[in-house]
């Protein structure tokens, strides 16, 4: 017999996002490839259930942590502040790891400031399972976020069009040039 | 919108449609389907469970769609389908859960049991029980709201008791209420069982006014006057407008919200209960009681399900305070919204907040069904949506004016500005307001607007902490839209002195923009006017050493000391400068040498740090040892080191802010040295009270304190 659930009458915005779901979906499917190397990954939810830490995205890249600070301190003290830098350059390439004390101040911060204004744009909250060194590098092959290597939208605020757009490396350069 | 925690697997329903065979499309991970690859098949009927809760958790919020035939609808759903558990619990538990979540449907959910009674009364039976069972275990822990909702559900449905239906226990609760208040001057717990009572009685009186119904109504208001009627010992502390002002000249009339609404039931029972605000989608049912075959039968009666109010009855999970009824716009000469004797003031106000409070989870939620109040109560009780407020003038006579747009804001804004604290942090009704702009601009913006001008106007006979809360809230607000005001309409206000409260105000709320900007593109913002607000030394990322300037005392060793700190010198090359500080400054007579040596240091760990706060962090932490040691020795030093950061970070005083609260968290200052120099040594005849800065040092470090405190309470 199908058990009837229902938490609450409308979504609640305190959870996990896509992304981190899927995250996590695939470093399951990993792990079977290759047990001996890697730890077992305690459920999503046990991991994040406590979380205190926060992944932002679509700074740009001229957000100063001051402007963060102001930000996101609204929803409760913060602990600690770390920018997202390009690896290579070492400087802010849009996106920080903001965390605070407690776990009540996290999901605060994902009901009342993600999805809202900071510096002018729309900035992107999603919980975390803490930062750890080397996390705070873009894995961009040019050196920032991955997003930003293919981007064709001209954006401003993150240095403009896509690393490899505006190198003019489109798709399909391996197949050479036309007649 | 709903968040279903499980899926439901394949398989029958106990349903009598004949769909069985079709395939489910049901996966888990629907996410990670590419929906473009997969079109929808319309003809795909989906299974009753499902139809009856989208049904159920959608009455009522489209206007297009007759709230009662919805009712109807879903009363047959569950009729016919009723041998089934998913369908019990799915009839269920959703209506307890609107009840709950979604006061403004209680009506319309109670409508569906109503019209369900008629048809099958176990329904009736099941769901009033599950409702008792719920209303108990409130009564017992002590959650008042969520009492006060379910006997507003019991209300509603008054028509098929077939005893006195929820009268016994508004009795009960009322001598509770007396007793509490007779054993304490203090309490207010006696009060909010008052107000209960007189939330319940409207919503019996709208479904049912048999003579007997009106009599216990009017007993009941005859016992709870003397309680809603005297004024509360606490009621200073709620008063969010400075009390040295005549009646008369207040921005906004004092009431509290139980002694408005005594007054507007007994004006409500002199008019024979018209209630006219309360939607009634049972008419079907209360009037005719007829079903299909044409017969009349009468629906079954239930006895009220057995609910006992405890002896001693707790207090609950919060603290409880006398609430006044806010509002912005209310008794001014366009009645944009109810006046204060108008009985749909205090119910539709109520509903609003307590959606508000419980939605907190889902901003977006909340922010549509403000926009769209005017679903759910009687049919014409507001004018159509974004009426401009010129437009309401011209409005015929006996129609009403009042506008949805400016009951929302003053709902969301009651709650900012409640004393002592609203339910949430304060952010979150930034963002309430914030969404609603995003959603209905046109309709929202302009009450907004007069909201604004209202409490800028009466921004100096404003609480003092509730005036930092609109300048924090506004210039937040503006952050979201791209900075737009009408800064023009305070250019007079410019010429004021700046210990003027609408000049500290625009002063305050332009540097808190800057906090989220940069003082370039909030000077573009501005008209040239207000230019000589951000000097161009907010400019600068990096203010200037003042010990670079030879003119400055100390300046010779104040570099050296920035020069070793620089290089990470030994302790012993440090003290060496410090040294010759002292003994300059004893020369010099300087009282307390270790001043002047803690100002060199400090400075330098600013000027270090001034990168950003990670910046000044790291210098911090790495010296200290040494900020450690200043305190202990001497208070006047352990404040110089606040002085040395306040008055570097001159032009930008939310870093000073913020380096002071990290200094604390190290326990390099003391809350009371923050107190004593704010308040103290920096008190400048009082000046200092105009400026942001001050008020957020205190407030802070006594935020902080608090929470210490409160931390290891529990």
């Amino acid at each position: 017999m199908p058990q009837f659930q229902l938490r609450n009458t409308v979504e609640r915005l305190d959870k996990p996002s896509s992304y981190a779901m899927s995250k996590y979906k695939k470093r399951r499917r990993d792990s079977n490839s290759d047990p001996s190397t890697r730890q077992p990954s305690p459920d999503l939810e046990e991991k994040l259930k406590d979380a205190s830490t926060l992944y932002i995205g679509n700074l740009s890249f001229y957000t100063t942590e001051e402007q963060i600070h102001a930000l996101f301190s609204k929803a409760g003290e913060l602990k600690r502040l770390v920018m997202g830098l390009d690896r290579f350059t070492k400087t802010p390439c849009g996106f920080c790891f903001v965390e605070y004390y407690t776990h009540e101040d996290a999901l605060d911060c994902l009901k009342y400031i993600g999805g809202t204004k900071l510096d002018e744009r729309i900035i992107r909250c999603d919980l975390d399972e803490g930062f750890s060194e080397g996390r705070q590098y873009g894995r961009g092959k040019s050196g920032g976020q991955v997003r930003d290597e293919y981007r064709e939208e001209f954006d401003p605020g993150r240095g403009g069009f896509g690393k490899k757009f505006r190198e003019g490396e489109g798709y399909g350069e391996e197949y050479g040039e036309g007649q | 919108m709903a968040d279903v925690d499980r899926y439901e697997p394949r398989g029958d329903r106990g349903h009598r449609g004949g769909y069985g065979g079709k395939k489910r499309r049901l996966r888990e991970d629907d996410d990670s389907y590419d929906r473009r690859d997969r079109p929808q098949r319309r003809r795909y009927e989906e299974p009753t469970g499902t139809r009856l809760r989208k049904q159920l958790l959608a009455i009522a919020e489209s206007p297009l769609r007759n709230a009662e035939d919805e009712a109807l609808n879903i009363a047959k759903i569950t009729a016919e389908n009723w041998d089934d558990q998913y369908i019990k619990d799915t009839f269920c538990e959703i209506s307890i859960l609107l009840v709950l979540e979604q006061p403004f449907k209680i009506p319309f959910v109670a409508a569906c049991v109503l019209h369900a009674n008629t048809q099958n009364s176990e329904i009736t039976t099941e769901i009033l029980a599950r409702a008792g069972a719920k209303a108990q275990g409130f009564l017992e822990t002590g959650g008042w709201k969520e009492v006060k909702l379910l006997l507003r559900f019991f209300a509603c449905l008054h028509s098929l008791f077939e005893d006195a239906g929820v009268f016994p226990i508004l009795d009960e609760l009322f001598n509770r209420a007396v007793d509490l208040q007779t054993a304490s001057s203090e309490d207010t717990l006696g009060l909010e069982l008052v107000k209960i009572i007189l939330f319940t009685i409207p919503y019996i009186m709208a479904t049912s006014t048999s003579e007997s119904e009106q009599q216990k109504a009017a007993q009941l208001l005859n016992k709870t006057d003397i309680v809603a009627s005297t004024p509360h010992m606490l009621d200073a502390l709620v008063d969010p407008y400075i009390n040295n002002e005549e009646e008369e000249n207040r921005p906004m009339g004092f009431q509290t919200i139980l002694t408005l609404l005594q007054k507007q039931l007994q004006t409500e029972a002199a008019n024979e209960w018209k209630l006219a605000c309360i939607p009634r989608p049972y008419s079907a049912v209360v009037t005719s009681g007829s079903d299909e075959n044409g017969d009349a039968p009468t629906p079954a009666k239930h006895p009220f399900p057995s609910i006992t109010v405890p002896t001693t009855v707790k207090l609950g999970p919060k603290a409880l305070f006398p609430e006044i009824y806010f509002s912005l716009y209310a008794d001014q000469d366009i009645e944009s919204v109810p006046p204060t004797s108008n009985i749909a003031a205090s119910l539709i106000r109520d509903t609003l907040v307590d959606t508000m409070n419980h939605l907190d989870f889902n901003r977006n939620a909340v922010a549509k069904f403000l926009i769209e109040m005017d679903c759910y109560w009687a049919p014409d009780t507001f004018v159509k949506r974004a009426t401009p407020f010129d437009k309401l003038r011209a409005v015929p006579e006996n129609k009403s004016t009042w506008k949805p747009e400016d009951l929302a804001v003053d709902a969301v804004f009651s709650q900012l500005l409640q004393l002592p604290t609203p339910e949430h942090k304060l952010v979150y009704y930034h963002s309430v307001i914030t969404e609603s702009c995003k959603i209905a601009p046109a309709a929202i913006a302009p009450s907004l607007g007069r909201a604004i001008r209202f409490l800028f106007r009466n921004v100096d006979a404003m609480d003092m902490e509730l005036f930092y809360r609109f300048m924090e809230w506004f210039a937040h607000h503006l952050s979201n839209f791209e900075f737009r005001w009408k800064w023009t309409e305070w250019l007079d206000e410019l010429d004021q002195s700046d210990l003027n409260p609408k000049k500290a105000f625009i002063i305050g709320a332009l540097d808190i923009e800057i906090r989220l900007s940069f003082a370039k593109r909030i000077r573009e913002t501005l008209p040239v006017q207000y230019a000589p607000l951000i000097p161009e030394g907010r400019d600068k990322d990096t203010p200037d050493f003042k010990y670079a300037d030879d003119s400055t005392p100390y300046a010779e060793e104040g570099r050296e000391i920035l020069a070793l700190l620089k290089k990470k010198a030994s302790e012993d090359e440090i003290q060496t400068v410090m040294d010759k500080i002292s003994a300059k400054a004893a020369e010099h007579n300087v009282q307390d040498v270790l001043v002047p040596c803690t100002d060199a240091y400090m400075t330098s760990v600013c000027y270090i740090g001034a990168k950003s706060i990670s910046h000044v962090l790291s210098c911090i932490d790495r010296c200290k040892e040494r900020l450690l040691a200043i305190g202990p020795q001497s208070e006047p030093a352990r404040r110089q080191i606040i002085s040395s950061v306040v008055d570097y970070w001159r032009d930008q005083p939310g870093v000073a802010v913020n380096i002071v609260d990290k200094l604390l968290n190290y326990t390099i200052i003391t809350p009371v040295s923050v107190i004593e120099w704010a308040l103290t040594d920096r008190l400048d005849r009082g000046r200092a009270l105009a400026r942001s800065q001050t008020y957020e040092l205190v407030a802070t470090t006594m935020a902080k304190v608090m929470n210490r405190v409160r931390q290891i309470v529990d």
